[in-house]
């Protein structure tokens, strides 16, 4: 009777200690930083979401590592002694991830919104700048390079608005950049060109007022070409009696230097000859006196100084003649009208009329703004 | 004392068998772990990026809840268990989403390859026909270098799609399309312009 109440003490002693010890065990055990971790992988996540991956690539991936570090913390201390356990570095990483994320974040929405008030700014900049571009220098003689360049500058404008359109704004950045490099670098050079070629542009003022007082002095007529405006204008006692389209060399811009260079000379020039239908492939012709002694003094200093080779020739043979109308310049270095324009030009032109030859009768200012 | 002492290992066996009942799901990991990098090698990040995200955040969390029952004296994984399952499942349809959309974004590239070439061919005919009057011949020497520029952007998507770079071909050529297309609207305006002119008496003079 004893012996089982002994065994029935022994019993309800073990029963009591077993769960008061697990109890204690358990209370004992340290607890990790769940809710910490827990944190931080949410705000990591939704930092990539807002896209900090691509627009706060340096504080997201320092977020991302952080988080990383934290698990193989964690990892690396539940190998150790349940009681050993110490997971300090675990929330301190854990906590340095949700910052950093949070910056990432924040960072991303605004370089993202910048990114894409930026982006949309470039495209309308780029695009006004094509329109003045196509304006300018469609019929200017622009190298095969330089077109060449703004030809891809468009394509990759196209290629970064369909990317900006599909909210890929960071490669849309990078085709927007490469295409205003190609643009802007493109117009730099086409417009420093312009510029420097209306650097004659006082000379080319003096031509025509000189051309017109001679017609008014004269009481007869004189024919200027506006070589940049491509106008042949008929002016009779200095006032203006006909404008006409007219077409000119492949190589426009600036004087003639020499033969071949397929450009259209400027100058104050004389009509030498009149050659009707026949005398003329070119329906009708009027020839000038290319080159004057200005132009044979410039050809004779350019080879003495070396810019031209000694067997350089200077060219001639420049007339105002018909076939025109084609919409290019095409000549080797001739005016051309189209043959029912010619044919005003020719009726009022006789042996002596004065012809000047300029780039431009406006300033490049005005040219700009036109 | 022999009573004793086997209720005492009895005691000790308890708290053993209670301790260890729950054991990692490694191999259902594994499996899920290699799914996520299955959808990565059918490029589910580029063509399917934000459900790859999902689930890799999704394993992420797994990841966490194995550690915090590992932390625990007595652990349980059945729910890490239901919540790889589902993961797993999602990984497999992300890998699948991914291949279809490639398969789409090919198909795309292939449709618009065909097109753009027929608009390049309309255009090099067009611009026989185009009209060469003022400016005209000026503007057609302009739209050459520009249809030069097309076919080189054209052969650069072609590579592109050749290497499997589909996303990347289908913008280039897109974008190619979209200008030849206006070159092409920009001819045909010319054209009927002309057309349209000759058509009117009252225009001649």
């Amino acid at each position: 009777m004893r012996k089982n109440w002994r065994d029935l003490l022994i019993f309800a002693a073990i029963a009591v200690s077993v769960p008061l010890t697990i109890i204690i065990l358990v209370s004992l055990t340290p607890d990790p930083p769940v809710g910490q971790v827990d944190y931080a992988r949410e705000i990591l996540s939704k930092a990539g979401t807002s896209g900090a991956n691509m627009y706060s690539k340096k504080l997201y991936t320092q977020a991302k590592n952080y988080y990383d570090s934290a698990m193989v913390n964690w990892k690396n201390e539940n190998k150790r002694f349940i009681y050993f356990r110490d997971y300090e570095k675990v929330a301190f990483f854990a906590d340095l991830s949700a910052k950093k994320s949070t910056e990432a974040a924040n960072n991303s929405v605004s370089s993202s919104s910048n990114l894409i008030i930026k982006l949309k700014q470039k495209i309308t900049t780029l695009n006004d700048l094509v329109t003045e571009i196509n304006t300018l220098f469609t019929t200017y003689p622009l190298s095969s390079e330089v077109r060449n360049r703004i030809s891809n500058g468009k394509m990759l404008l196209e290629e970064g608005e369909i990317a900006y359109k599909k909210g890929q704004y960071m490669v849309a950045n990078k085709k927007i950049t490469d295409s205003e490099y190609l643009l802007t670098a493109s117009y730099d050079n086409a417009t420093s060109n312009l510029k420097n070629y209306f650097k004659s542009y006082s000379t080319w003022k003096n031509w025509v007022y000189k051309t017109l007082n001679e017609s008014k002095i004269n009481r007869d007529y004189s024919i200027i070409i506006d070589k940049f405006s491509r106008k042949c204008i008929v002016y009779h006692n200095g006032a203006k009696k006909y404008e006409f389209e007219t077409e000119l060399g492949k190589n426009w811009v600036g004087v003639k230097r020499v033969k071949g260079d397929n450009a259209t000379p400027e100058g104050m020039y004389k009509i030498t000859k009149k050659m009707d239908s026949g005398k003329t492939k070119y329906y009708k012709a009027l020839l000038i006196d290319y080159p004057n002694d200005e132009d044979k003094a410039r050809f004779r200093a350019e080879v003495e100084h070396g810019t031209l080779p000694s067997s350089a020739k200077i060219g001639g043979l420049i007339e105002i003649h018909g076939n025109g109308g084609k919409g290019i310049d095409w000549t080797e270095g001739c005016i051309a009208l189209s043959d029912r324009d010619m044919d005003v030009v020719f009726k009022i032109a006789k042996g002596g009329t004065p012809v000047t030859i300029v780039g431009s009768m406006l300033e490049l200012h005005d040219v700009l703004e036109r | 004392m022999k009573n004793k002492v086997l209720m005492g290992l009895a005691a000790i066996a308890m708290v053993a068998f209670l301790s260890s009942c729950g054991k990692v799901p490694q191999e259902k990991i594994d499996a899920t772990n290699a799914a996520i990098t299955a959808a990565q090698t059918a490029e589910a990040g580029v063509y399917v990026p934000a459900e790859l995200t999902a689930v890799q955040d999704s394993m992420k969390a797994i990841n966490a809840e194995v550690e915090v029952q590992k932390s625990k004296l007595f652990k349980k994984f059945g729910p890490v268990t239901l919540k790889l399952d589902a993961t797993l499942a999602l990984a497999n349809k992300v890998a699948a989403d991914a291949v279809a959309k490639k398969a789409e974004v090919k198909k795309e590239v292939e449709t618009t390859l065909t097109d753009i070439k027929a608009v390049i061919e309309e255009n090099t005919a067009l611009m026989k026909k185009a009209p060469r009057g003022k400016e005209g011949a000026a503007v057609l020497e302009q739209m050459k270098t520009e249809m030069a520029t097309i076919e080189a952007s054209v052969a650069e998507a072609q590579g592109l799609y050749d290497k499997g770079s589909f996303l990347d071909a289908n913008n280039k050529v897109k974008a190619a399309k979209e200008r030849a297309v206006g070159i092409n609207t920009e001819l045909k305006d010319a054209i009927a312009k002309v057309k349209g002119g000759k058509a009117k008496p009252a225009a001649k003079k």
